[in-house]
């Protein structure tokens, strides 16, 4: 049984002047329990829009998505969303403990159990030490740590991941993204993670999507991805499924020009 | 766009409803009229010119005080952001003046200048040079140090960092004291035409009250409103069109701020 | 405020020079019966101090001030958020708003006190309504300046719109809500004085316009001298006030 069931997704968006552009037309996607599911595509294709409409934040313009096959009604706990922009995701007049319990606050759980709950999440992302400070002591690594800590301090079913290391230098970004990886190991969550970075996708994912080029997007093709581990860049394997996709994007980006 | 302009010409208008069945079945109409006779009156006073006449005076006892207010405040301001001399010495009793509403100035001046229009533009003058001072200095003394550093760099002499770095980034603080300022001036002219004149708008409305012209009265409150909000606007235009060349500063600073 | 060593100095040296220009002015440039001779202005506080009306008027003026501010900050709180969270609303009451916004509470105190005499509740309305359209504009720009995103991550981790509003919306509007409480207070000193130059019989302000009624001089500088000094002071409290409780939503904002 899938976790996550996306049919014949279509939506549409209608500027003030009426006119109405198709963004995403038509999406089929399954994704079963405990994936690494990416999505890949260039700027501008619709990725975000996608997650937003899983997220529950849009309403889909046609089709349909399950998840443990009820539909999905707004936001909800069961779905947390990692945003890029974590300065204005998280909540700066909160410690990080604060943060991090808000969920199991808001849900009503005791004290006592929210303490417990805090503490084990912020020790899975190492920020254990960090508990009192405030998000603008923290640099950009560790304030992802906490929104990772925070979303998953709710037990949710399905951890989506809007470019979440789009904004961070290259060495916290690697870091990261080994302990994501790491994290996803250890607690088995479905992640629906959304980059344009292929090495990115290739590094953490177990199952891959590319985007056409928007307007109009659909799913251009989907591949499992069962690279040896470590996943490795310098791995022969891994650079033939690169240059694979790579050149799929290109083509779509090649395109999407020539129709403009 | 239009459907927000049909709201709020129908708000307006709901407004004026409610205030004419108000006036008519709840309020003294001695003290509060309809709408009706408001705007009768208004037209009356434009016809035989007696609004314009108070409107100008007013407008005109504003506009040169304004301009001295603001020449005078902005080269005090400039010259209190570059130096910390000045400004550690002119500070602290601006910090004590600023407390001073002009308001409380008037019988002062009137007591100096009596019923002349120098008490006026004393009251004016005083009104308007206080914010734009304090905004100014802060304007100057804002600047980012990295774009002082950067001129520098390029080899920019100390005058022409003035001149070219310094004051052009100030710009939107000075503009914001310059519109604080106005609220200041047209305070200040009312309460002084209120106390100790014979002509304007502040004369105006204290005059209805003597001679009990609820009519007169509003349409005196009417007209400052009026003016009130067209120069507001005005400089919120003004600010708009010079602030987008800054927002982009502000916005590329912000992103350079420690993530 | 960290001052250096000779910012110190020069903070007491500025109002040292300026009480001998002051001492200087009266009598030579200015004439004694428009600027009196500090010495004179300090001898009448002392005499107010010990008859203790000096007392009564701050405390009326005081009074006054903190009702209505209570009062503007009050409504133009409730009204802001209420504008900043609906669009509609915005729509609706913006041309009301800037237009009234725009007439002095000066120029309103004849009708005031037509309508409710010279009495207390005058004086409350004149100055609740110069703070109630700073805090509704401050307010309500504090609200829209919430992130969308923040709101969305709080509906992820399952806060409801009360929650949501307690939890995301109002502490994000802080830093707008409490600028308009400075600027409010600011504005409820002038509101103050201005009614109680006009229509009282007690106050700093009436203390001011006492002074051209019974030619003293001497009264009108005592009454600058409070405005100047407790509104200062007023203002330094609220600074530490905000610094000491609300330090956590002020954050990495530059400072109100």
């Amino acid at each position: 049984m899938s976790k996550l069931l996306l049919t014949n997704v279509t939506k549409n968006f209608s500027n003030s002047s009426g006119e109405v552009t198709c963004v995403l037309k038509g999406i089929d996607l399954e994704i079963s329990d405990g994936a690494f599911f990416t999505l890949l595509g260039a700027s501008g294709c619709g990725k975000s829009t996608l997650l937003n409409i899983v997220a529950g934040f849009e309403d889909v313009s046609g089709g349909e998505i399950l998840i443990d096959s009820h539909a999905i009604e707004g936001p909800g706990t069961d779905r947390t969303v990692i945003f890029q922009d974590v300065s204005n995701a998280l909540f700066p007049y909160m410690t990080v403990f604060e943060n991090v319990e808000f969920g199991p606050k808001m849900s009503g759980q005791r004290k006592s159990d929210r303490k417990i709950a805090v503490e084990k999440y912020l020790k899975l992302v190492s920020l254990e030490n960090d508990a009192d400070k405030f998000p603008f002591e923290l640099s950009g690594g560790m304030k992802q740590r906490v929104q990772i800590a925070r979303s998953l301090a709710n037990e949710p079913d399905i951890l989506l991941m809007d470019e979440p290391f789009g904004a961070l230098d290259a060495i916290t970004k690697k870091h990261l993204q080994m302990e994501l990886r790491k994290i996803w190991q250890e607690t088995g969550i479905t992640i629906f993670y959304i980059t344009h970075d292929i090495i990115e996708a290739l590094i953490l994912s177990t199952r891959l999507a590319v985007m056409t080029a928007g307007p109009e997007t659909v799913l251009r093709e989907i591949f499992d991805i069962d690279l040896a581990e470590p996943r490795s860049p310098a791995n022969p394997e891994f650079a033939a499924m690169y240059q694979k996709i790579e050149d799929l994007i290109d083509e779509e980006i090649k395109k999407r020009k020539l129709d403009e | 766009m239009n459907r927000n302009h049909l709201i709020s010409s129908f708000s307006i208008f709901v407004f004026l409803v409610i205030w004419h069945l108000m006036s008519v079945n709840y309020f003294n109409p001695i003290l509060i009229p309809p709408p009706i006779k408001v705007a009768a009156k208004i037209f009356e006073m434009s016809e035989d010119g007696e609004l314009f006449f108070h409107v100008w005076a007013s407008l005109y006892r504003v506009i040169v005080g304004y301009f001295w207010g603001c020449v005078m405040g902005v080269a005090i301001g400039v010259a209190i952001g570059l130096s910390s001399l000045l400004n550690d010495y002119l500070d602290p009793p601006m910090q004590f003046v600023r407390n001073i509403t002009p308001v409380a100035i008037v019988p002062l001046a009137i007591h100096a200048f009596g019923l002349d229009e120098a008490s006026k533009y004393v009251v004016i003058i005083y009104g308007t040079i206080i914010p734009v001072i304090l905004n100014t200095a802060t304007g100057i003394i804002s600047v980012p140090k990295i774009r002082i550093q950067a001129a520098q760099c390029l080899g920019a002499s100390r005058f022409e960092i003035i001149k070219k770095v310094v004051l052009p980034s100030s710009w939107p603080f000075v503009l914001t004291g310059l519109r604080l300022a106005l609220g200041f001036a047209f305070m200040g002219v009312v309460a002084a035409e209120m106390i100790a004149a014979d002509t304007g708008v502040g004369f105006l409305i204290m005059q209805s009250r003597n001679m009990l012209l609820p009519e007169q009265m509003f349409t005196g409150l009417f007209m400052l409103g009026l003016i009130g909000m067209a120069t507001d606007r005005t400089f919120q235009f003004i600010i708009n069109k010079v602030m987008r060349r800054y927002m982009i500063l502000i916005m590329a600073e912000s992103g350079f701020k420690k993530t | 405020m960290t001052m250096t060593k000779s910012s110190k100095h020069r903070f007491i040296l500025s109002f040292l020079i300026i009480l001998v220009l002051w001492w200087l002015s009266s009598g030579t440039i200015f004439v004694e019966g428009i600027v009196p001779k500090p010495n004179d202005v300090a001898v009448l506080f002392a005499d107010l101090v010990a008859s203790g009306k000096l007392f009564s008027h701050i405390f009326v003026s005081f009074k006054r001030i903190f009702l209505g501010f209570l009062i503007g900050v009050l409504c133009g709180t409730s009204i802001g958020l209420l504008v900043g969270a609906y669009g509609v609303a915005r729509t609706i009451f913006t041309p009301i708003f800037e237009f009234f916004r725009n007439i002095p509470p000066v120029a309103l105190i004849p009708l005031v006190v037509s309508i409710f005499g010279i009495g207390e509740t005058g004086k409350y309305f004149i100055i609740a309504y110069a703070a109630t359209f700073v805090m509704i504009i401050n307010t309500a720009a504090g609200v829209t300046s919430t992130p969308a995103i923040r709101v969305r991550a709080a509906q992820c981790l399952g806060a409801n719109s009360l929650q949501i509003v307690r939890w995301v919306v109002i502490p994000s509007a802080w830093p707008y809500i409490l600028t308009g409480l400075r600027l409010a207070l600011s504005f409820s000193f002038m509101g103050v004085v201005a009614a109680e130059m006009l229509a009282a019989d007690e106050g700093i302000g009436f203390l001011i316009m006492q002074s051209t009624n019974i030619l003293r001089p001497e009264d009108m500088f005592v009454g600058f001298v409070l405005l100047g000094t407790f509104g200062f002071l007023t203002d330094q409290l609220f600074k530490l006030a905000v610094g000491k409780m609300l330090r956590r939503y002020m954050l990495g904002v530059e400072n109100i």
